[in-house]
């Protein structure tokens, strides 16, 4: 058999082929099944772009709520060791100590009232917090009364106050809300660190090349032209957009691990360290107040001093050094039996003022670190989600342009 | 499926409605402490008040250790209100014990100023550190009685305090009697407690860390009376204008004593001389007038001393 017989009965078979089939039908099916592809791609893939959008930006709003909370847990410590302080000082305590604690009341219930506002769903616990400050804020006022008048049951109110605070055995107990408000918000801001998914971004890409390699595969069989330009061109477009959206993403993951594990972390244990700082603080007034039964307060000291230990920053640590040397100089002076020097030593000191100051400037430079750089770049992230978007509907409309040109053939 | 969740999620996250509500945290009750176990006593002499005579000791090797120390060394209450308690304005521990250990301390050395050193000790920690020497004596509103005798030596009794209950002016509770249906606070775990329940059977028992805590939920509402030692209770009154003390018999006897080291046997001789000396000057009575007084509303007289160890 001559080639001309061959080329003519091939010809002739795939006439017979196109005869049989209802090939304006086939096109329109594969075109179809392509265009659905590409849209697809573009409302998923623009949806994940969307959603990391949406958690970067949840992260910052978490993280922002997560350091407000933890600063109304450091200033309601502050605020007991201001008090439990002004007690030793005498009936008639110092008016700068006095306007320090009203301050610092000020300050937890604004930011009770700003942390309401920003997170619905700490609204019930921020309400049972507002009450349990109420409280305590009552029972330090029958504390000052009562010490006014030189009455030892002031300072039994005082401890009353300081135990209410912090006590796991009385419902609606102001610091195991106050924990539990930075738990709950330290598991959203560390979620939404960590809903950055660069692999996920990659599966409706490849589903839709190889839908888009499919319906080529299929024009190739049947005409005689083995890449349909539209076709190609709409697969090179999911290419791109897949693999930019993909960098896009790991680049953000990566972005946001060095920031969980770099100023987020900073603030999170700076701000623990500073609440246990006012924590020792107030027991080692309590410890002074109690005279010879203040051994238990000796003993929470010491767990307080552990926590700041563990979690200062390399900024606030030379501070909290400063700090327990005088405290070691107050326990001395107060069990060689020098009470007052001892009183004298504790009411004075400033060195936990510095540190409580310097872990403020930590806690804020940190805390504002976290938010820039999660809201810094985010934008991008949602201008490419709409970018895909329409980028992926005119690969549809590639694949339509590029298929009307085989059923034009075709006619 | 995926694909979808993550679209709703998209959606809710939008709205601001993604997060379930913080729990407010539940109550969590720590296991009750078990009782202090009571120390039988094996040795009843009878009169636990008995202690040992008087004696020329002031020269003796053990108050002239404490002149060679320099100082009394003498654990004290800080928050027993009349007794022994801090005053806000002054940083002065003084009181009624307070005022036993300066007298001590004036006998040692000719003048208590500068000669004394008051340990704010717990009640539990009376016994111990006596025992370990690190105390010279303890002023501390103690009973004598016989098991504690088995571990240290006491002084005459420089004090007859005995059980009585507290209650707010107008309340219509006159006696034990009235407490029927009442609430009565005492610190947990004291006899103070079991005793009221056995007198007044049917009074509600409200517990509390201290006296102190006592009269805080007396203050606040959440309790009738106080009941324990007389002394005590005059404490609190003084720092409530409405509460006052049930005059009348007292419910039990709780001598006090100055707790001293078992083996300092010419310590004690020397206080119990102190004590006599107390009695024959007026300064006794001085100091229950000055403390005690004004809130017991009734005159007292010094104990008269036993001996016979």
């Amino acid at each position: 058999m001559t080639q001309t017989q061959v080329d003519s009965s091939h010809e002739a078979q795939l006439t017979k082929q196109l005869v049989q089939e209802d090939v304006p039908r086939l096109l329109s099916r594969w075109q179809l099944v392509a265009v659905l592809a590409c849209l697809l791609f573009a409302i998923l893939t623009a949806t994940i772009q969307v959603l990391s959008w949406n958690a970067n930006r949840q992260a910052a709003n978490n993280t922002e709520q997560l350091v407000r909370v933890q600063n109304i847990q450091s200033t309601l410590f502050r605020a007991d060791a201001l008090a439990t302080t002004a007690f030793l000082t005498g009936g008639l305590e110092p008016p700068e100590q006095r306007a320090a604690y009203d301050e610092a009341i000020e300050t937890i219930t604004r930011q009770i009232a700003e942390a309401a506002e920003a997170q619905p769903a700490d609204r019930d616990a921020l309400a049972a917090l507002n009450t349990a400050v109420t409280e305590y804020n009552a029972t330090i006022a029958q504390a000052r009364a009562n010490n006014r008048q030189g009455f030892p049951v002031g300072a039994e109110y005082l401890r009353t106050a300081s135990a209410g605070l912090r006590d796991t055995a009385v419902e609606g107990s102001a610091i195991p809300i106050v924990q539990a408000l930075v738990a709950a918000n330290a598991e959203r801001a560390e979620d939404e660190l960590n809903a950055q998914h660069p692999f996920l971004i990659l599966l409706p890409g490849l589903a839709a090349l190889g839908v888009l390699y499919w319906v080529n595969r299929q024009l190739a069989r049947r005409f005689h032209r083995r890449i349909n330009i539209g076709v190609a061109a709409a697969f090179a477009t999911v290419v791109v957009l897949t693999v930019v959206g993909f960098f896009v993403a790991a680049i953000q993951a990566s972005s946001n691990n060095d920031l969980e594990a770099g100023s987020y972390d900073t603030s999170y244990r700076e701000s623990t360290a500073r609440t246990a700082a006012n924590d020792a603080k107030a027991n080692e007034s309590l410890r002074l107040i109690s005279r010879g039964s203040g051994q238990v307060y000796e003993d929470r000291w010491v767990v307080a001093s552990e926590t700041v230990e563990d979690n200062a920053s390399t900024e606030t640590l030379p501070y909290w050094a400063d700090y327990v040397a005088v405290h070691q100089d107050v326990v001395r002076l107060d069990t060689e039996g020098q009470y007052d020097q001892a009183v004298e030593l504790s009411t004075t000191d400033t060195t936990l003022d510095a540190f409580d100051a310097r872990s403020q400037e930590v806690i804020a430079d940190a805390g504002f670190q976290t938010t820039d750089a999660l809201r810094g770049g985010n934008t991008g992230i949602l201008v490419l989600g709409f970018f895909t978007l329409a980028i992926g509907i005119a690969a549809a409309g590639l694949v339509t342009w590029g298929i009307g040109l085989r059923r034009r053939e075709y006619a | 499926m995926r694909k979808l969740t993550l679209a709703v999620a998209t959606f809710a996250l939008l709205a601001g409605c993604g997060y379930s509500d913080t729990q407010v945290p539940a109550a969590v009750t720590p296991e009750a402490a078990p009782p202090a176990a009571t120390v039988p006593c094996e040795d009843d002499t009878g009169d636990p008040t008995r202690s040992y005579a008087t004696a020329d000791v002031g020269n003796s090797k053990a108050i002239q250790d404490i002149r060679d120390q320099g100082f009394l060394r003498a654990g004290v209450s800080a928050d027993s209100y009349l007794l022994g308690s801090r005053n806000p304005f002054t940083g002065v521990i003084e009181g009624f014990d307070i005022d036993m250990v300066n007298q001590i301390a004036a006998a040692i050395f000719g003048t208590a100023q500068g000669h004394v050193q008051l340990r704010v000790i717990s009640a539990a920690d009376r016994i111990p550190l006596l025992q370990s020497g690190e105390l010279d004596i303890v002023a501390r509103n103690m009973t004598i009685n016989c098991s504690r005798w088995e571990q240290i030596a006491f002084s005459a009794e420089y004090f007859q305090s005995g059980q009585k209950v507290l209650v707010a002016k107008g309340s219509g509770i006159r006696s034990v009697a009235d407490l029927s249906g009442k609430r009565v606070c005492a610190p947990a775990g004291t006899t103070s407690l079991d005793n009221i329940q056995e007198i007044a059977p049917d009074a509600i028992p409200v517990t509390a860390g201290n006296h102190t805590g006592c009269l805080l939920k007396f203050q606040n509402g959440e309790t009738d009376a106080i009941t324990g030692d007389d002394t005590v209770l005059a404490g609190l009154a003084a720092q409530d204008p409405y509460a006052e003390v049930l005059t009348g018999e007292a419910l039990t006897d709780e001598p006090y004593g100055i707790g001293v080291n078992e083996e300092n046997v010419d310590l004690v001789r020397f206080i119990n001389g102190v004590l006599e000396q107390m009695d024959a000057d007026g300064s006794w009575q001085a100091s229950y007038k000055k403390w005690l007084q004004p809130s017991l509303k009734a005159p007292a007289t010094q104990p008269d001393p036993v001996y016979g160890r």
